[in-house]
């Protein structure tokens, strides 16, 4: 890679909030931008070059014509970065998933459906291979640091593979569950710096589930605590519907 | 040293005057929930009237001020030939109302962080800070275990003891460095009915504390070596998350991770130490990829044989002191006690 | 508890690495590279074969390294490097004259006093052969201090196999006996073919007199030693080297730890008699 790796930003089925993450890095953001230089960024510049080295792609493919675009930009980065909940899990769109697909059109499109042809929507990694994953919903700010830290050095960035329960307790928060409040994050991959659970929100699982999680344990537990089956799926739904321990639920 | 008492009124103003030249640390309220239910934790105070010595317990106990959840071991630069130096803290500390069990815990940990090889960041912490023990007459609720583990009396490993009688703390000195903290504090002589009223306290503290495993702990080691192909551990193992709030929690728990962070200038840095939880998925995963515990069952198994078996061995006292943080901030709701009579009934 | 002195304790932090420097890199397989270290400040690494290093590239991190030399060969010690994390994918750019930080050396290594005077047998599979070497080359050093000497060195494919040229000089030795074996042959191979627990019908074991140290991957382990055992070697005969992950050095982390032992304390070298007890052990 040369001196000055050149990003840039890309977005599909998303709201562009994990690239406005970036421009949200106020205090580094000079500092990044002397180690690298930005090609494309279309929430930040004008400047649309295709001679990237590192690309961070925002959204889900749920569309024909992004499967082109996608691969295409596989081709001409040498490293791919899924960015934010829709890329790295499919996201909150995955929820149209477990709807009839016309309905939905319907519903978005009116009786333009039909010009605009669409498909549950599937996570970056089901199209091209993906070299790191930075997930939430949004992407958090201190993990793309570092994250760019290591790509400038060359090191893996490593992808916690613990849960939210982890750095709940490391900030020292009281468990949700002793307030008599649920929360997805005992299953649910850390890296948040737990701010939802922190400001006293139950963990709404944007960052994906843990490498083996024990979901049969958590569907028990919310049970237990009086959700129905069906409140308990929902709750996973909302960004976990492309994991097959729920799909497999559904 | 002759005991001394402490007026009540007068506490705050002791704690006030520490702050002045130490760091003091102490049990404070953490939130309050709706139903009124509070949650307490230590942290640094400057006025000692914050310090809240009615608490039952902290969500984590004063280990995070020897072994921080989060440290820096190392600063490095690559600039040229690499070079690091070590980072120590040596703040001076004053831990005020640390209860027996969290006593014990610190006596333990001294013990595993000064044998064999010394680990210099924890024993700076530990030699500069004096604890200021607060004794407990009743278990903090319902999840406490700490009679069963004999940890509810401690006779060493705090500089001062403070006893609850009444209007006034009944102050023990064990060590110079405690008596030289007290002298900071407004006290008196203790008159025969301060003894009196300690023989009390005493006396209700024995009848204040139940066992509840229904078998003498001294023979948990040989009753889980039996249990280790029982299937009660593949049972709790299907309940637990594997999240490791038990361990994180936990005041005798010492596993660490180190990873190194960059700074953007891509030439320095820190080392740093975290804890850790065995009951993590690749707590015992090598570069390659193989874990060497696998399985929930065997990773909860791990952590049951540590804390009354491994560390007992080691050390020649328990690795659990019974406080009960783990079984509280189980979302699994799976719980020590249940597990060992569990176990016990199963031989 | 015991008192820290002041300045000392910050000066011989056991997290503060000394500095090696390179003085030899080669690759050995496309996955392997080797690296002769020298230590910076002249101390030599005080070691015993079958110890490991923890080797730290700041900004990385560390990693635990098997050392693959003897201390008889003189006053540096050798690595042999796999490719399979953050920081030896680093170390593989590194070469020549370049600097690494090391901390150790941990754990207890090989005992080549306790198998003094005996027939000793190596197992050596895949990258086991890197901790193994380091013994062997003290037993060839001290050749006269102990009696038959067997190798057995099995690999995947005739690619991966480490210190080629080494074994073929071994191979030449009239004071040993050398077999080597792949587990999938190409085109080029013209030795033995199969597990390495093949090659036991093609030697002879006098179990009373013989150690038999096992080192390689854990499917490894359990049917090597199933062969010396059944050959009748006595199962405080068997030496073992287990890999775990070693992360501090210093038996308090835990992430080594079998059971009660911290691997990087009580082993990495255990006999069989030891490890079956643990029963987590392979």
């Amino acid at each position: 890679m040369s001196a000055k790796p050149k990003l840039a930003f890309f977005s599909f089925a998303s709201c562009e909030g994990c690239q406005l993450q970036v421009i949200n890095c106020e205090d580094e953001l000079v500092a990044l931008l002397g180690a690298v230089e930005i090609v494309n960024f279309r929430e930040a510049i004008d400047e649309r070059r295709d001679d990237y080295d590192i690309a961070f792609v925002e959204g889900s493919i749920t569309r024909p014509e992004d499967e082109h675009e996608v691969k295409e930009i596989r081709e001409r980065a040498k490293i791919l970065v899924a960015f934010g909940a829709c890329a790295t899990i499919g996201g909150i769109n995955a929820i149209k998933n477990f709807q009839p697909q016309e309905k939905v059109s319907q519903y978005v499109y009116g009786d333009q459906a039909a010009t605009f042809p669409s498909y549950p929507a599937r996570p970056v990694h089901d199209l091209v291979k993906v070299d790191l994953k930075l997930h939430g919903c949004p992407i958090s700010k201190s993990e793309f640091l570092e994250a760019c830290k290591c790509l400038l050095a060359g090191k893996q960035f490593t992808v916690p593979n613990y849960p939210v329960c982890v750095t709940c307790k490391l900030a020292e928060n009281v468990c949700l569950y002793q307030k008599g409040m649920t929360c997805l994050g005992v299953v649910t991959r850390a890296g948040c710096d737990p701010m939802c659970p922190t400001f006293g929100n139950k963990c709404i699982g944007c960052r994906g589930l843990i490498d083996h999680p024990n979901v049969n344990a958590a569907f028990d537990v919310l049970e237990d605590l009086g959700l129905t089956l069906e409140e308990v799926t929902k709750d996973f739904t909302m960004f976990d519907g492309c994991h097959k321990e729920i799909t497999e639920k559904k | 040293m002759l005991p001394k008492v402490l007026e009540k009124s007068k506490f705050a103003a002791f704690a006030t005057a520490l702050a002045g030249e130490y760091q003091v640390v102490g049990p404070q309220l953490k939130e309050q929930s709706k139903a009124g239910g509070e949650t307490f934790v230590f942290g640094p105070v400057t006025d000692g009237a914050a310090l809240r010595m009615d608490y039952n317990i902290t969500l984590l106990s004063p280990k995070k001020y020897f072994l921080p959840m989060r440290e820096t071991l190392l600063k490095y630069t690559t600039v040229g030939h690499p070079k690091a130096e070590a980072v120590m803290d040596t703040r001076q500390r004053v831990i005020v109302g640390a209860h027996p069990c969290d006593i014990y815990a610190t006596w333990l940990l001294d013990k595993v962080f000064s044998t064999d090889h010394k680990d210099p960041n924890y024993l700076s912490r530990r030699e500069r800070a004096l604890i200021i023990g607060l004794d407990c007459a009743k278990p903090c609720d319902e999840t406490s275990f700490c009679h069963d583990m004999g940890t509810n009396y401690v006779e060493s490993g705090f500089d001062l003891m403070m006893t609850d009688i009444g209007e006034a703390y009944f102050v023990e000195i064990a060590t110079e460095a405690g008596q030289a903290l007290l002298a900071k504090a407004e006290t008196r002589e203790a008159h025969n009915e301060d003894f009196a009223k300690r023989q009390a306290f005493m006396e209700r503290k024995q009848g204040g504390f139940h066992k509840r495993i229904p078998v003498d702990t001294k023979y948990l080691p040989e009753i889980l070596e039996e249990s280790y192909d029982s299937l009660v551990w593949e049972a709790i193992g299907r309940r637990c998350f594997s999240c490791g709030s038990c361990n994180l929690v936990c005041p005798t728990c010492y596993c660490f991770d180190i990873t190194d962070k960059l700074n953007l200038d891509l030439t320095s840095g820190t080392r740093e130490r975290t804890v850790d939880s065995c009951q993590l998925d690749n707590f015992a995963s090598v570069a390659g990829g193989e874990s060497f515990r696998e399985q929930r069952s065997s990773r909860l198994r791990h952590r049951f044989f540590r804390k009354a078996k491994y560390i007992q061995e080691a050390f020649g006292r328990k690795g659990c002191v019974g406080c009960g943080r783990c079984d509280r901030n189980c979302v699994a709701k799976i719980n020590s006690v249940e597990t060992y009579t569990q176990i016990a009934g199963s031989r | 508890m015991t008192t820290l002195s002041e300045s000392p304790v910050l000066q011989e932090s056991p997290y503060v690495p000394r500095f090696g420097t390179i003085v030899e890199s080669r690759m050995l397989t496309a996955q392997e590279k080797f690296f002769r270290i020298v230590m910076e400040d002249g101390r030599p690494l005080d070691y015993k074969p079958g110890q490991f290093v923890e080797v730290s590239i700041f900004g990385i991190g560390e990693a635990p390294i098997s050392i693959c030399s003897s201390p008889t060969q003189g006053g540096f010690f050798e690595l042999t490097v796999r490719k399979a994390g953050m920081v030896t994918a680093k170390m593989h750019e590194l070469n020549t004259g370049d600097t690494v930080g090391i901390r150790g050396p941990f754990g207890n290594g090989f005992d080549p006093a306790a198998i003094k005077g005996q027939n000793v047998l190596f197992v050596a599979g895949g990258l086991g052969l890197a901790p193994a070497r380091g013994l062997i080359r003290w037993v060839f050093d001290r050749r006269a201090d102990y009696k038959d000497v067997t190798l057995l060195v099995g690999a995947r494919t005739p690619a991966d196999l480490l210190f080629r040229d080494e074994i073929k000089e071994w191979q030449s030795r009239p004071d040993c006996q050398t077999l080597v074996t792949v587990d999938r042959a190409d085109e080029t191979w013209t030795g033995n073919k199969g597990v390495i627990t093949r090659l036991f019908r093609k030697i002879k074991i006098d179990p009373a007199n013989t150690f038999a140290v096992i080192v390689g991957p854990p499917i490894m382990f359990k049917f090597a030693v199933l062969e010396v055992l059944s050959e009748g070697v006595p199962e405080n005969h068997v030496i073992c080297s287990l890999e775990r992950r070693m992360k501090c050095g210093l038996g308090k982390c835990g992430h080594c730890q079998i059971r009660n032992v911290y691997v990087c304390q009580e082993g990495p070298v255990f006999t069989y008699d030891f490890v079956k007890k643990l029963r987590e052990g392979i």
